[in-house]
């Protein structure tokens, strides 16, 4: 996988993102400020236009770039914790043109890594971290038996998709919805859900990509 | 379920089915309650009945599904009416929330939390979730620590002996940092929070007093880490939100001397 790669997945990334803004700020209405989908748009939105000035540059150092517009355009939690997560998958990639199955997991790991620094949030607390922790899980799972990158990304989205379903029951424990207390449970979290957009834009991505 | 002495086991029982009836799932049948909290399902039928009687709770007519009724909504306003400081503020805290165009809330400290007991919308076209009720760690918000930093010092101290949960990254669980802490909002005035309950915001509070001289809340701007922080909090937001607190503890009989942060 190259940087041609992840301007791919940051483009299938944003795509969905603009697809399903008004689904995502409707999951928020329910349990925040109904602006999760227009901010996540505006970010990705961004990071498009960042990435057309950007004339080439490593797979790192795009991440980097998608990071770093993401901090500065999207507004509450959203900004700082995608930002820091693909500014810390950059880093883990380093400065290397290429990457495998592998980087690109020890990429993944760090982005959670530093979403849960950040917020310090764990599994349950119906966050982010409840479908980009089994996300990264399955990708690990699926590479350690013999599949390819490809597969470890499938497996990972479905995860992810999971992931996101599995706190609806929940009670908020982190962030605005916390406030609400048991009324946060029955709706879906709007930052799991679009967590899940970006790994299924990944496996759709590296379906793509030669066995 | 253990009986203890002197609680009326059915009483216990309906306010169980009420804060059940309060989560999320707005609507559940006999059947869901009985088995959600382990009581035969005639006797929930029983003080589902009684309680919509009282209008505590009602019953959908189409799916026979119990929800709350609207003898809740009253109890809940009769709640927030009682709080003196809560009527005193609703004026001081809407000019404030106008004069700076950001949210802005009132607090009282309720065991190891501040409670948030007014919320003025940032005056802006945007959806926001109103945020009365919402229960806050002390540590981890201005409210709490501009409250925390003028109690007595041995109510101080059990509070810092007590529970500090971990919001975000941000939130100082040390008690010693948050000693000192304390000891700077009590001689600057006002508290400050970065990022400590909810990433991405922060808030700047001051105390309010009363006529003893103690603290019995306080008033905040809260909003986005970039409109309110640069190198540190907006010296303009940290003087309106002094300002009004002097106003508001002044309404609530405190003298000069008390109505300090100055």
């Amino acid at each position: 996988m190259d940087s041609a790669f992840v301007r791919s997945w940051i483009r299938a990334a944003a795509e969905d993102v603009a697809a399903h803004r008004d689904y995502l700020t409707q999951l928020d209405a329910a349990i925040g400020d109904a602006d999760h989908g227009v901010n996540m748009d505006r970010g990705f939105t961004a990071a498009l236009a960042a990435l057309e000035d950007l004339d080439g540059g490593s797979p790192g150092r795009v991440l980097e770039v998608v990071g770093t517009a993401i901090v500065f355009k999207v507004g509450g939690a959203a900004g700082p914790l995608y930002g820091s997560g693909f500014r810390q998958a950059a880093a883990a990639l380093g400065d290397e043109e290429t990457f495998d199955g592998e980087a690109l997991l020890r990429a993944l790991r760090a982005g959670l890594e530093a979403i849960q620094r950040l917020g310090a949030a764990v599994e349950g607390d119906k966050t982010i971290v409840d479908a980009w922790l089994p996300a990264v899980a399955a990708f690990e799972r699926e590479l350690r038996s013999g599949g390819s990158a490809a597969d470890a990304a499938s497996r990972a989205s479905v995860a992810a998709d999971e992931g996101a379903k599995e706190t609806i029951p929940l009670q908020a424990r982190k962030g605005r919805a916390s406030y609400l207390g048991a009324r946060s449970v029955g709706h879906q979290d709007p930052g799991a859900t679009s967590t899940a957009m970006l790994f299924g834009a990944l496996a759709r991505v590296a379906r793509g990509l030669p066995a | 379920m253990t009986a203890e002495r002197g609680i009326i086991q059915s009483v216990e029982r309906a306010a169980r089915i009420l804060k059940a009836l309060g989560s999320g799932q707005a609507r559940l049948g006999v059947t869901e309650l009985s088995d959600r909290l382990g009581i035969a399902k005639g006797t929930v039928h029983g003080l589902l009945r009684t309680l919509e009687r009282q209008e505590l709770v009602e019953q959908d007519r189409d799916s026979g599904k119990y929800r709350l009724g609207p003898a809740m909504l009253q109890l809940g306003n009769a709640f927030l009416d009682g709080h003196e400081l809560r009527g005193r503020s609703l004026l001081w805290a809407d000019s404030l929330a106008s004069r700076v165009t950001e949210a802005v809330r009132v607090g009282v400290l309720n065991g190891s939390n501040a409670l948030i007991v007014h919320h003025v919308f940032r005056p802006d076209d945007s959806v926001q979730i109103l945020e009365v009720g919402a229960s806050i760690p002390w540590h981890a918000c201005a409210l709490g620590k501009a409250i925390v930093a003028f109690v007595e010092p041995a109510h101080r101290a059990e509070l810092l002996a007590g529970e500090l949960p971990r919001l975000t990254g941000s939130t100082v669980t040390d008690p010693e940092a948050l000693r000192e802490m304390l000891d700077g909002v009590a001689a600057a005035g006002y508290a400050f929070e970065d990022q400590e309950a909810i990433v991405g915001e922060v808030e700047i509070a001051a105390p309010i007093f009363d006529h003893r001289g103690k603290p019995v809340g306080a008033i905040a701007i809260a909003g986005p880490v970039e409109r309110l922080l640069s190198a540190g909090p907006d010296e303009q937001l940290v003087s309106a939100v002094k300002q009004v607190a002097r106003n508001l503890s002044r309404d609530m009989g405190a003298g000069r001397v008390a109505a300090r942060g100055g």
